[in-house]
């Protein structure tokens, strides 16, 4: 999977949880300025661990902060997985 | 000491979602016990329970634990006839109870179903807030800006009237000068019923779902378990009268008692202390009570124990007695918030709900029952009993509409 089919991917998975404007969610993108609050993001990892069948560790998952972050963390972890 | 107005009810059950709908069902002796249809029971012994009608869950968010959402259903349609956003009271002084006697048996139910059966290694990050037992009174709390004294009140099917009557008692004493006060409950999850058929006190009729539970009646064979919620929104009596919003009814005296006995074999001296606290907190005598919605639940061992301890307090004094919950079944933790606001509703209507399916009362249970009909009546003072599992015993006395206009101040 590429880091572009990657990001295509969270963008749908993180939109499935927050209502927020794609163009919004850059590598960039501070979430907690997207109004991503902290509980929201437990629920976008969770979804995003369910969908690519991956486990993301709370070192690694502490450590995002931004919309390029997550695509990083899976990224790390999908070509594993598959 | 504040008088204690009832100002918004709203209230969600079998028998559906908001007040025309409940005092609809509850004047034609409508049952709305039926199959359950929110899950696959092919497998249950017991089939039926006085489920929310599936249409009726439009409105709040999924992301909450069904009981959380029957709770802002009913607060949502109380505070409305309130006219709540209107209502002159800082938010600081406005406070939440609601009780419950299970919590978010949705959330845990499908998490544990997740990890025990589907192997699963992880479950929902909100699994632990949608579940606990506070999530309600929070989702209330937030809805409507309460800031005040808010916490969930537990004793299994009395939690609810304890809620009610714990608000009161907060408003009289000046602790706070508005409280959204009810209860919420949606136990109808498979776990839940495989503990209850554990039990072995669910009536089981899938074939005649409505005709299930029959509280006093000779061939009663148990209860039926349903989910809802109902809340009232309580309010400084002075305060309400002040800002002219109709005033519904007054929480005239709440009595709470435990048996300290056994868990789950009701005591008719707790129940009757708890009925006799009732009736001098408001500050009356046993006859000017005009109607009891009884626990009723249909077991054998509540009606029986029940009756029991009417006749300790009443005497000679043959006061009008129904079970609603031979309607909208057994909701739980709900059921005294559901019972208190119906019979407000209905009573404000001018009648009495009976208890249907009662064709053969049982001589165990020799009250003076609105069998199968409503009675036309108009009626100043009603007491609703409350007993849960555990010993906890709360009855809530309520004056109606009429009466609690008239009532002068000092009173």
């Amino acid at each position: 999977m590429t880091r572009s089919e990657i990001a295509q991917t969270l963008i749908t998975l993180v939109r499935k949880e927050k209502d927020i404007a794609e163009n919004l969610l850059t590598p960039d993108t501070v979430l907690a300025d997207a109004g991503i609050d902290s509980l929201d993001s437990l629920t976008i990892l969770f979804a995003i661990e369910e969908h690519f069948k991956i486990s993301i560790s709370d070192t690694r998952a502490r450590a995002i902060r931004t919309f390029g972050d997550m695509i990083d963390a899976v990224a790390e972890l999908v070509p594993a997985a598959q | 000491m504040n008088r204690v107005a009832i100002t918004g009810i709203g209230i969600v059950s079998a028998l559906g979602r908001g007040s025309d709908a409940t005092v609809d069902a509850l004047r034609a002796g409508r049952s709305g016990v039926r199959r359950i249809t929110s899950f696959d029971t092919a497998d249950l012994n017991c089939q039926i329970a006085g489920e929310v009608p599936a249409f009726e869950l439009e409105g709040p968010p999924r992301a909450h634990d069904r009981f959380t959402r029957f709770a802002l259903m009913a607060s949502a349609e109380a505070a409305g006839q309130g006219d709540f956003r209107a209502i002159g009271i800082a938010p600081e002084r406005v406070g939440v109870l609601i009780g419950t006697g299970l919590g978010g048996c949705e959330t845990l139910d499908a998490s544990y179903r997740r990890i025990y059966r589907e192997n699963a290694t992880r479950v929902a990050p909100t699994a632990i807030a949608s579940a606990m037992y506070n999530a309600a009174t929070s989702a209330v709390a937030t809805t409507f800006g309460a800031r005040g004294v808010s916490y969930a009140v537990v004793s299994a099917c009395a939690s609810s009237a304890h809620a009610i009557g714990l608000a009161a008692q907060t408003i009289r004493a000046g602790s706070a000068d508005a409280m959204f006060a009810g209860g919420a409950d949606a136990p109808l999850t498979y776990g839940i019923i495989r503990g209850w058929e554990g039990m072995r006190v669910l009536a089981v009729d899938n074939e005649n779902p409505e005709r299930a539970c029959r509280p006093f009646s000779a061939d009663r064979r148990g209860l039926v378990l349903a989910e809802g919620a109902a809340v009232l929104l309580l309010e400084n009596f002075e305060n309400a009268r002040r800002r002219g919003h109709p005033i519904l009814g007054e929480i005239a005296g709440f009595g709470s008692t435990s048996d300290a006995g056994h868990i789950t074999d009701p005591s008719a001296d707790g129940a009757a202390r708890a009925i006799s606290m009732a009736i001098a907190d408001a500050r009356v005598g046993p006859d000017a009570v005009g109607y009891i919605n009884a626990h009723g639940t249909a077991t054998i061992a509540n009606d029986a124990t029940e009756t029991k301890a009417i006749k300790a307090v009443f005497g000679a004094y043959a006061v009008p007695v129904s079970s609603t919950k031979s309607m909208h079944g057994h909701a739980m933790g709900a059921s005294g918030a559901i019972e208190i606001a119906g019979s407000l509703l209905a009573l404000n209507d001018g009648f009495l709900p009976p208890t249907i399916n009662l064709e053969r009362p049982d001589p165990a249970c020799n009250l003076h029952h609105i069998a199968n009909e409503a009675a036309e009546r108009q009626v100043d003072l009603f007491l609703s009993n409350s007993f849960g599992f555990g010993g906890m015993n709360a009855v809530v006395a309520v004056r109606t509409a009429v009466a609690a206009n008239l009532l002068p101040n000092e009173g």
